[in-house]
């Protein structure tokens, strides 16, 4: 059934002699990628860093990234679920007709090179973006590249992991899933999590009206989500902690100010691969912080009436 | 033992869970054991009959009547009785259910059916994506009875699925039998993209050509025996399927050979599309 | 204050055995006595000392991988519902972090050792272990495949290595030294594996598992870590792989190790399908051999998730199952694999597995140095417990729970021969007074004057499993934690450590390698002080 098979960056950095972006563009959203982890540096097995590497860029179109690349495959777009499919069979020795090939843009030699290449490397990695997770068939694309890498284990050593950005939404995941089990999209509204994507997650909520209210702490759905989703969330009591103004909180019945966490706040952030590093604040700030505002708000939340002793649901029998 | 009719009185302003909708909940309920049943609407627990005018008592046979976009786990894993419902309804309708019937005129939201056992849903308007899927995470969707879908649906249909028959009357959307082990899907109307996506067996049968994923092969063009016999099973559904040498044939196409899986799409090809091949 | 009055109690570290007298604390600890105090009538109760788990995956990367990947098994499981004394969570396979703290507490467990730390994440290991209510905690640092160490082992520089060791336990607030597949983990970074421990490891020349093993157990020694070098040895899981633990066992000479999980290492045959069990052979060696513990790793059927830093292990299980996989390798120290499995009484296999983890308890003569554990959740989940306690003290259970097997799996298991059924005393031994005392926690494990008061009152119920599920009291710290059934109290518990000494100077080494092979800065690698909760450092010891 798959699985995600993944290392940390530094795995990457030490003996990744094939690296092969899909659907990102490195060069331009995650500047750092390639000098600091996955392409430039001389690693401890690849000492000559560049020179022992071989990249490989899948995308749409022409991006600045092409130029940092050994080989670009240029996919027509939405096909790429078709064209991990093939390389999926490839990999297995399954035969695919060149006919078949064509509409994903790129030819069976093309493809079968590829193949050819990953089975050969020692240690090969690929990074997907949301050119891939968030393009036509979604989680499905993102299962696709992450099975290929776990088959991929069966001839040479192999990972996957996601290019994930902004802020600390590993963080957030990482301490979802140890105090409910679950990374995102989680419902307490029986008393114990639940989770459900498409049910439960903030957007699918949003478009849908199922909220009556909304707290945002470190996002600006405002900027991100769909329209229907925002103008929900117009209509609703909204209420948004961020050290600046947002498009979010222009909309919010209530902006609270809270320090810059990492500059003025102290905390822990997860990088890409879930690795934590302490945040350490260099300024002070005048402001609260995140943590000090959720409590004192949980705080007069606990002084209220408890709705769970006085009717919630009493059997620990989950629906 | 007449039905116990149930009439929506008062729309929720959020989703209301009232997963005691359910032929085995009520069947031995008087009614005023019924009326005080708890619902959940968002975080509080609330009364049956805060939403709902009720009539009648003990009896497996249910009517529910209004529009239940909002409610979900209607049916929920029911056993027995007959449940019917006027009026669109919400997410989960008769997941985990292992036996009776449920009927709907009218939508039905996701996951109808979700990893059901055995029983009957049908579904008069459209419904929407993960019909008899498994639950996120679960090796397992449906194992056995039967979802028509009279209408559309959306993404993910019988996703994982290993027994029993889905019948989707309009189009279906993107991965229609994703994953699947075993058990039909009919698709009375085609579908989108992605058919078949990482199928391991089960069989897929469309009456409208379809997209076909590059990572399956055409195996052969005929007129099976089996389905004759299953078009006897789907006739008692009211579904004709067709299968005389005389109206046209079947391409069947096998995969997903990513895989590789060992499932099976045929796609009706009419005597006279067949023909001009 | 509280006095514990007419309890039969069972305190094995000082001969107890079921003596009916008043148990008395005072300020979290064991007292003499008690004035004018608040009593429990424990009448026709038993009183145990608080179960000690010395092996268990309850926190960091490895287990919240794994709770990411079932999702399935969080739905169908026990739900724990928000109230003013808990908070919400799950149980299940992969319990979520509250949940097992009351779930440990619920079932009279009060210290628990976290078996596997990567240094790079442990951060992360002691943010979720704070989460972890009303136990206590330690956990061990991951070092036979941490690729600084190999280096220096290589080039023979033990006593740098031994500075490195005491540095890296500091910097990753841990207890102990895990050692996984040594050297096996490091090759799995090439898709390789370390099979043989004379041979050397992938991408070495000199350093062999065996070397590996020698010299952490002589670091740890030297360092007078309170607790041995725990270890998981080569081949885990294997047909035939008893002569590989034999060979480890005989290859430490005579130093201290602590066995993790035995029961996966004592097997015999060249396959699977010839797979048997070897538990006699095997405890006749520990028996033999007094510097060695171990715990069981005992497996009960049913559902679980297999979680180890055994990488090419669990690569090997996903392709055995061909059910979902995860893997995440960390840089320069270990890696972790992640496969949901279902243990079944018709398989062969598994049916050999669950006969040995028993065969190992009753079979080594010494409940000083055989613990119960299920190396959770690899065997079963640590929440079932009380199941393995009724198995090891109810034979006619035992034996009808084999009368379903087959002849075939019959023939590969030795235990329908064993008679041997454990008392009250002896379960008080393997649950607690054992592993406290391998774990060199002096003020846990008994009912001493100066232990900390952790005590778990039982009704007596011919009903072992429901007895041992179902404490009448919990007392943690010498507060009532559960109270028939109930959360009443979730206290904090202690972060367990120690601080080898080590020359400071030692960073100056490992800075510029750690600027070369990592990707981090070497100023965020350790794990401050402020991230333990309720910090406790526990002496060294001469180990001599």
């Amino acid at each position: 059934m798959g699985g995600k098979v993944s290392c940390t960056l530094g795995e990457v950095k030490n003996r990744a002699d094939f690296v092969l972006y899909w659907g990102g563009n490195p060069a331009e959203c995650h500047p750092r990628h390639f000098t600091k982890y996955a392409l430039m540096p001389k690693g401890r097995f690849v000492p000559r860093g560049r020179k022992d590497r071989t990249m490989v860029l899948v995308d749409i179109r022409e991006t600045k990234s092409v130029k940092a690349a050994d080989i670009f495959l240029q996919i027509r777009p939405g096909k790429d679920f078709e064209a991990l499919s093939i390389l999926r069979a490839l990999v297995k020795g399954q035969h695919v007709d060149e006919k078949q090939v064509a509409e994903t843009g790129l030819t069976l030699e093309q493809l079968t090179d590829l193949v050819d290449r990953m089975k050969r490397a020692k240690f090969g990695v690929m990074f997907f973006g949301m050119g891939l997770s968030m393009t036509r068939g979604k989680h499905m694309n993102s299962a696709s590249i992450l099975t290929l890498a776990a088959e991929l284990n069966a001839y040479t050593k192999f990972v996957a992991m996601p290019m994930r950005g902004h802020g600390n939404v590993t963080g957030a995941d990482v301490v979802m899933r140890w105090t409910t089990g679950y990374p995102f999209g989680v419902n307490f509204s029986r008393g114990y999590p639940r989770y459900n994507p498409g049910e439960f997650s903030t957007v699918d909520l949003l478009v849908r009206g199922d909220v009556d209210a909304a707290l945002i702490l470190g996002a600006d759905p405002g900027a991100t989500m769909p329209q229907p989703a925002i103008d929900h969330l117009a209509r609703i009591p909204t209420v948004v902690l961020d050290p600046k103004v947002t498009h979010t909180s222009r909309l919010a019945r209530v902006h609270i100010t809270t320090a810059v966490t990492g500059i003025s706040a102290p905390g822990t952030g997860y990088r890409m691969d879930e690795i934590p590093l302490p945040l350490r604040p260099a300024l002070r700030s005048p402001y609260p912080t995140d943590e000090d505002v959720v409590r004192r708000i949980h705080q007069a939340v606990a002084e209220k009436p408890d709705w769970m002793a006085a009717g919630g649901q009493t059997t620990t029998t989950q629906i | 033992m007449s039905a116990i009719r149930l009439t929506l009185k008062e729309q929720p302003g959020v989703p209301l869970e009232t997963e005691v909708l359910s032929p085995d909940a009520l069947a031995d309920l008087a009614h005023d054991e019924i009326r005080s049943l708890p619902v959940q609407l968002g975080k509080r627990r609330r009364r049956l009959d805060d939403f709902f005018e009720i009539e009648g008592e003990r009896s497996d046979e249910i009517e529910v009547h209004g529009d239940l976009s909002l409610l979900k786990w209607i049916g929920r894993g029911m056993s027995r009785g007959r449940l019917t419902i006027h009026g669109n309804v919400g997410m989960h309708l008769g997941a985990y259910m292992t036996g009776g019937s449920i009927e709907v005129h009218g939508d039905a939201g996701d996951w109808v059916g979700a990893e059901m056992g055995d029983g009957l849903i049908s579904v008069h308007g459209n419904a929407g994506g993960q019909i008899g899927a498994a639950y996120r995470g679960s090796p397992t969707g449906m194992r056995g009875g039967t979802i028509v879908i009279d209408g559309s649906t959306g993404l993910e249909v019988g996703m994982r699925m290993k027994k029993g028959t889905i019948v989707i009357g309009d189009t279906a959307k993107d991965f229609a039998g994703l994953q699947m082990k075993g058990g039909n899907i009919v698709l009375l109307a085609g579908a989108e993209l992605r058919t078949g996506a990482w199928m391991i067996r089960g069989t897929i049968i469309s009456l409208k050509p379809i997209a076909m994923l590059p990572t399956f092969r055409l195996a052969r063009s005929y007129n099976p025996e089996f389905l004759r016999l299953y078009a006897r099973f789907l006739s008692g559904l009211g579904i004709t399927l067709p299968c005389a040498a005389d109206e046209g044939r079947y391409d069947l196409y096998s995969g997903d050979v990513s895989v590789p899986g060992k499932g099976e799409i045929f796609v009706w090809q009419p005597a006279e599309a067949a023909a001009s091949r | 204050m509280l006095r514990i009055v007419g309890g039969q109690v069972y305190d094995p570290a000082h001969g107890i055995d079921g003596v009916v007298q008043d148990v008395c604390i005072q300020d979290g600890r064991i007292v003499e006595n008690v004035d004018a105090a608040p009593t429990i009538d424990a009448s026709g109760m038993i009183v145990f000392p608080g179960g000690v788990d010395v092996h268990t995956h309850v926190a960091g990367g490895s287990i919240n991988f794994a709770r990411a990947m079932t999702p399935e098994d969080h739905r169908r499981t026990t739900a724990f519902i928000r109230s003013q004394t808990n908070r919400a969570g799950v149980g299940g396979m992969t319990p979520t972090t509250f949940a097992t703290g009351y779930l440990y507490a619920g079932m009279g467990w009060t210290t628990v050792n976290e078996a596997a730390v990567p240094i790079l994440s442990a951060k992360h290991t002691h943010e979720e272990l704070r989460d972890i209510p009303i136990v206590d905690k330690s956990c061990c640092v991951l070092l036979a495949n941490n690729e600084i160490l190999l280096d220096l082992l290589e080039a023979g520089e033990m006593e740098r290595a031994r500075e490195v060791v005491a540095w890296q336990i500091w910097a990753s607030k841990a207890y102990g030294v895990k050692a996984v597949n040594p050297g096996g983990v490091a090759a799995w970074k090439y898709g390789k594996n370390a099979e043989q421990l004379s041979e050397p490891v992938d991408g070495y020349h000199k350093v062999t598992p065996a070397k590996i093993v020698a010299g952490l157990a002589q670091i740890v020694d030297d360092l007078g870590l309170p607790h041995p070098l725990h270890l998981h040895c080569n081949n885990l899981g294997v047909p035939g792989n008893l002569t590989t633990t034999l060979e480890t066992m005989q290859n430490l000479d005579g130093r201290r190790a602590h066995m993790a999980h035995l029961q996966y290492h004592a097997y015999g045959g060249d396959d699977w399908s010839t797979m048997r069990s070897e538990a006699p052979q095997l405890a006749d060696y520990m028996n033999a051999h007094r510097n060695f513990t171990t715990d069981a790793g005992a497996v009960l059927f049913g559902d679980t998730v297999t979680i180890t830093a055994d990488g090419p292990w669990q690569h090997l299980l996903y392709k055995l199952t061909g059910r979902k996989w995860g893997n995440l390798d960390v840089e320069n120290e270990t890696g972790c694999g992640i496969v949901p499995y279902t243990y079944r009484p018709t398989n062969l296999v598994n049916a050999v597995q669950w006969a040995v983890g028993l065969e190992l308890l009753l079979l080594i003569d010494d409940p000083w140095r055989v613990f119960l554990t299920t190396d959770h959740p690899n065997g079963a989940c640590f929440w079932r417990y009380p199941e393995i306690i009724q198995l090891l003290m109810c034979r006619d259970f035992r034996r009808d729970c084999m009368a379903g097997q087959s002849d075939k799996a019959l023939s590969r298991i030795h235990l329908p021969d064993i008679d041997r059924e454990y008392t009250l005393y002896e379960i008080a031994t393997i649950t607690s007074a054992g592993p406290a005392r391998a774990l060199g926690l002096p003020r846990k494990g008994h009912l001493g004057v100066g232990a900390d008061a952790d005590v778990v009152i039982y009704d007596q119920d011919d009903d072992v499993a429901r007895m041992f599920g179902h404490p009448r009291y919990v007392i943690k710290g010498g507060e009532i934690v559960i109270e028939d059934g109930d959360i009443r109290a979730t206290p904090e518990g202690r972060g367990l450590l120690v601080r080898p000494p080590h020359d400071e100077q030692i960073e100056a080494f490992l800075r510029p390698l750690f600027e070369d092979y990592y990707t981090m800065s070497f100023d965020n690698y350790s794990v401050e002080m402020e991230r333990i909760q309720q910090p406790e450092i526990c002496d060294c010891i001469d180990t001599e």
